[in-house]
């Protein structure tokens, strides 16, 4: 590349009244600057994009798809200028580019193209195979009930196919993208907005002909025995319940509902697909927003006598037996939390109680005359009563350890007795269990029984962690909780899954831990107590607090041993959907294939990833601005005067005078003003030379250095290792480098102001990126201050003055070039405060100097340097 | 400093209502469409630097949009700001001409300093 940089301009330089020519330089010179801009974003959003799938941070598939077109968008944009620095040559590219941005498209897209199936299917006909169009909940629940014969309601589900006809017909699918893409947020108060703005969208969209129908026709086939039907209508997403994430409580489950009104009933279902707890939930578990399709269940209401949940295995001590909850009425105060229910321990093998505890319980829910859920104070005397008695406990036990061998791993299953006396199954789904030892054990941490101010809780996801207590009592107080806390509440809410991936532990005063916030604790590690009477009384107000999940137990202050020896939250990271879909993207973007210029794969054609082209267009945008067949021959002329730097000069038109000695130019025949402004700014106050060696700011620079091979002296610029002054009558541009840092001055001064500009664009440096974006945010306020306007990223920093008259750009050149040479090597002493208001100072006071002395003719008083 | 007249053309009024407030900040005239069809004769009936188009507006999408305004007015820049993240629409806006195929959300700095790119874009003499 060289010797291709030392072949500059002739054609220009023999024709220096040829404006055409002069502009087609500028426009030129415009387009390699403007792809150097694209060059530098596209190599920036690449390491981005790798740091992202190393680093274990939470982010959204969003957040991936607007990570990879914006990489792709840069990369066009550079195909783009190249394509305009020489019309018709890099046309290839294009073509090329558009193969891969497919390509990674495809890598991204998930949801198979299925043939569409029926919007409805009678639960009669659903076996575990219907699971892609009736999600996982309703289809083992057909298959328990074909294959185990249990009894299960009636009903039917709205399928996979009715969802995707829906968001196809309506255009959801690409409103509700568009909605999560511009809010961009993973706070919950912004996913409150967006939840109600994707709620407006769900509720104006029209349902796909056929559906409302084919819901209508299945109600009528309940209804057709004449009795007064109400259902139930339930969420069954597909990946809902699996082992890897229960979506416990994320969804909406409708109780009550009139056959008229499940259609509406359906769409708030779907709705809650995306309320702000749900999209956090799929936030933090990698989960893709994009890859949900919502199912629903209909099923008739059991009007019960009691209800509740059985767990095969005790999550938290699988050792102990089954697990069978219940309470008085509907089974939904088992899973929400909200009261306090009745458990016993059954021995698997005997099915024999082993372990009762009957709570005092003061409500029963049940179903009110209009069908609409009731909540009935129990009459004195009936709440210490047991919710059912121990034959059924132990039926219940017997039918869910059947379950369990059908399907070979431990269930979390639902039931209802009906008020026939005979039990109906609502749900079953796999249960995630603890694999460790954690029999509760009744306080071993001997030493710390002082401290300890709540006692017998129920443990409800194992672990130790300590933190400041946080009382949740509304959804305000959830928008304060702060990171690390305790979280405290009264009821075992499932809103409250929101908070957990930023609390170090949960005590609820009621719930189970059959409840849904439970699943989502243990999901997520986080240490439990629910079932904890009096918990909010007694640990309001305390700061500092140990949850001891493993015995029960609350103790003043943090008790380190305790958390130390528990070791149990350290499970290796699963790798998860989103980061997935974020690997299969990469190869199209990330590896550098072309790697030698000179090589005959170095075509379009061999390009196989982004990473690639740009390699192509800056190579290519190169040559073209310096090598290509338009400028055959070198004629830069070598700038004289004692100048420790060398200059090479290039005229495009009226930037000089002609002079005597071939191959050499003098200060005096320069008739370019914009680039005497400069000279003036980069000569008039001498350099002080680099700042005064410190030892970590010289290591810094030392180890930048041998990281960045780019940093080797010697090493080309942008334009090779020259620098050099491209000058017009009104034009010059600088393309540099001064020390470690990169630098482009430009600057155009005519007689029409809406033409003349100057630009600087900045970036680099030896020493560590902290101290560079001191010397940057220092640069910035500089030119700031003297009517730029900036952009600031990181160590790169793009300023400039557009539309202005002549003497304007004049001095912003003097301004530029005062920095371009004065904040050399700064970088190294930017840790240090003080030095950096010393250089705001100095820099103050010389710029005022340089200014001053720029007369109306301003090549008239330039100094050498 | 010359004001730089901008056509923002987007059919959210939010989106429109904070763009123009920041915009006018920047020493910009904006005006704003709210549809394909009202873009066009805004285009016809005054003269703009840079139009700013969104890509999913109901009536005449964004990207058939452009088509037109670049068959009447091929110099005119076009940028894209859209909240679908669409490899698609990225191939054709810029097969069609745009200046360039951005995302919202974006930093007013970062879409200003595209606009002037865009208008200087403009003033420079094609090969």
């Amino acid at each position: 590349m060289q010797t291709l940089i030392r072949n500059i301009f002739n054609l220009i330089r023999r024709a220096p009244e040829d404006g055409d020519a002069a502009a087609r330089f500028i426009a030129k010179s415009e387009n390699f600057r403007l792809l150097l801009t694209a060059n530098n974003e596209a190599l920036e959003r690449m390491a981005e994009m790798g740091e992202d799938a190393r680093s274990g941070r939470a982010f959204g598939m969003s957040h991936v798809r607007a990570s990879s077109l914006k990489t792709a968008a840069s990369v066009r944009g550079m195909i783009e200028r190249l394509c305009r620095m020489h019309p018709g040559r890099y046309d290839a590219l294009k073509d090329v580019f558009n193969r891969i941005v497919m390509d990674m498209e495809n890598a991204l897209v998930q949801r198979a193209d299925r043939p569409a199936g029926p919007m409805v299917l009678g639960l009669d006909a659903v076996r575990a195979d219907a699971m892609p169009e009736t999600g996982s909940k309703v289809a083992l629940l057909g298959e328990i009930a074909a294959g185990l014969r249990l009894r299960i309601p009636r009903g039917f589900s709205v399928t996979g196919s009715a969802f995707r006809l829906f968001m196809e017909h309506s255009g959801l699918d690409d409103e509700i993208n568009r909605l999560i893409q511009i809010t961009d947020s993973s706070e919950l108060d912004e996913l409150r907005n967006l939840e109600a703005s994707i709620r407006r969208a769900i509720d104006m969209a029209a349902f796909p002909p056929g559906l409302e129908e084919a819901i209508d026709a299945e109600c009528a086939r309940l209804r057709a025995d004449g009795k007064g039907v109400r259902l139930a209508v339930r969420s069954s997403a597909l990946g809902e319940d699996s082992e890897e994430a229960s979506f416990a409580g994320q969804f909406l489950t409708l109780l009550g509902v009139l056959p008229g009104d499940v259609a509406e009933a359906y769409r708030s279902v779907v709705a809650s697909m995306y309320s702000a707890t749900a999209m956090l939930y799929r936030f933090n578990r990698g989960l893709r927003e994009d890859g949900v399709v919502m199912c629903v269940g209909c099923m008739e209401m059991v009007d019960a006598v009691a209800g509740g949940v059985v767990y095969t295995r005790n999550p938290v001590a699988p050792e102990e037996g089954v697990l069978v909850s219940a309470a008085p009425g509907l089974p939904c105060t088992v899973v929400d939390g909200s009261a306090l229910i009745d458990t016993w321990i059954v021995n698997p093998d005997t099915l024999e109680v082993v372990r009762a505890e009957i709570a005092d319980k003061q409500w029963a829910h049940g179903v009110g005359p209009g069908g609409s859920i009731v909540r009935e104070e129990l009459a004195e005397g009936r709440g210490a009563l047991p919710a059912i008695g121990e034959d059924l406990v132990s039926e219940l036990a017997r039918t869910g350890l059947a379950i369990e061998a059908y399907f070979g791993q431990p269930q979390d299953v639902e039931w209802a007795l009906g008020q026939d006396g005979g039990v109906y199954y609502l749900q079953c789904r796999p249960l995630a269990v603890s694999g460790r030892e954690s029999k509760p054990e009744r306080a071993p941490e001997d030493e710390d029984a002082p401290f300890a101010i709540l006692a017998s809780a129920v443990p409800a996801s194992p672990g130790v962690a300590g933190g400041n207590v946080f009382l949740v009592e509304s959804d305000e107080d959830m928008l304060d909780f702060p990171q690390g806390a305790v979280l405290l509440t009264r009821n075992a809410r499932p809103q409250l899954s929101a908070l957990l991936p930023r609390a170090s532990a949960l005590i609820a005063e009621f719930g189970s831990p059959a409840s849904h916030l439970a699943n989502v604790a243990r999901e997520f590690s986080i240490p439990a107590l629910i079932g904890a009477p009096g918990a909010v009384d007694r640990l309001s107000g305390v700061s500092a607090v140990t949850v001891n999940a493993r015995t029960g137990t609350v103790y003043l202050g943090i008790r380190q041993g305790q958390i130390d020896a528990w070791s149990g939250r350290k499970a290796p990271l699963r790798e998860n959907d989103v980061v997935q879909a974020l690997k299969r993207v990469l190869p199209y973007v990330s590896p550098l294939n072309l790697t030698d210029p000179d090589a005959p794969e170095f075509t379009p054609e061999h390009c196989r990833s982004l990473h690639d082209i740009t390699r192509y267009c800056h190579e290519k945008a190169v040559f073209e601005m310096f090598a290509g067949s338009d400028h055959p021959t070198a004629n830069a002329r070598k700038l004289m005067g004692e100048t420790p730097m060398q200059y090479w000069l290039v005229d495009i038109g009226g930037g000089t005078a002609e002079s005597g000695e071939e191959g050499y130019i003098s200060l005096d025949d320069v008739r370019s003003r914009v680039m005497l402004a400069l000279w003036r700014g980069m000569t008039a106050v001498p350099w002080d030379g680099p700042p005064p060696p410190s030892a970590s700011g010289f290591m810094s620079v030392v180890s930048q250095a041998a990281q960045n091979p780019a940093l080797t002296p010697g090493v080309a610029n942008d334009m090779g290792r020259r620098n050099y002054f491209i000058v017009g009558r009104n034009y010059c541009n600088l393309q540099s480098r001064f020390g470690f840092h990169f630098c482009t001055v430009e600057g155009f001064a005519g007689d029409d102001p809406t033409a003349n500009y100057a630009l600087f664009q900045y970036r680099g440096g030896g020493a560590d990126i902290g101290r560079r974006r001191v010397r940057i945010k220092l640069v910035a306020e500089v030119l700031e201050r003297h009517g730029f306007i900036v952009e600031a990223r990181d160590d790169a920093l793009h300023a400039r003055i557009e539309g202005v008259g002549r003497e304007a750009v004049e001095r912003g050149m003097a301004v530029m070039g005062y920095l371009l040479v004065h904040t050399r090597q700064i970088d190294m002493a930017m840790a240090d405060p003080a030095a950096g208001e010393r250089y705001r100072a100095k820099f103050e006071r010389d710029i005022e100097t340089v200014l001053n002395g720029l007369p109306e003719a301003a090549g008239t008083e330039v100094t050498g340097q | 400093m010359k004001k730089i007249r901008l056509l923002l053309v987007d059919d959210e009024t939010d989106f429109l209502h904070a763009y123009t407030r920041r915009f006018i900040r920047r020493n910009a005239e904006i005006e704003s469409a709210q549809s394909g069809e009202e873009a066009l004769e805004k285009i016809e009936g005054g003269r703009f630097d840079v139009v700013i188009l969104d890509v999913m507006m109901p009536g005449m999408s964004g990207l058939e949009t452009l088509r037109r305004i670049k068959a009447l007015h091929p110099e005119l820049p076009v940028i894209i700001l859209t909240g679908h993240a669409n490899s698609k629409a990225l191939i054709e806006g810029m097969e069609s001409g745009a200046f360039d195929y951005l995302l919202k959300p974006v930093g007013t700095d970062e879409l200003y300093f595209k606009v002037l790119d865009a208008v200087r874009a403009r003033r420079l003499p094609s090969d």
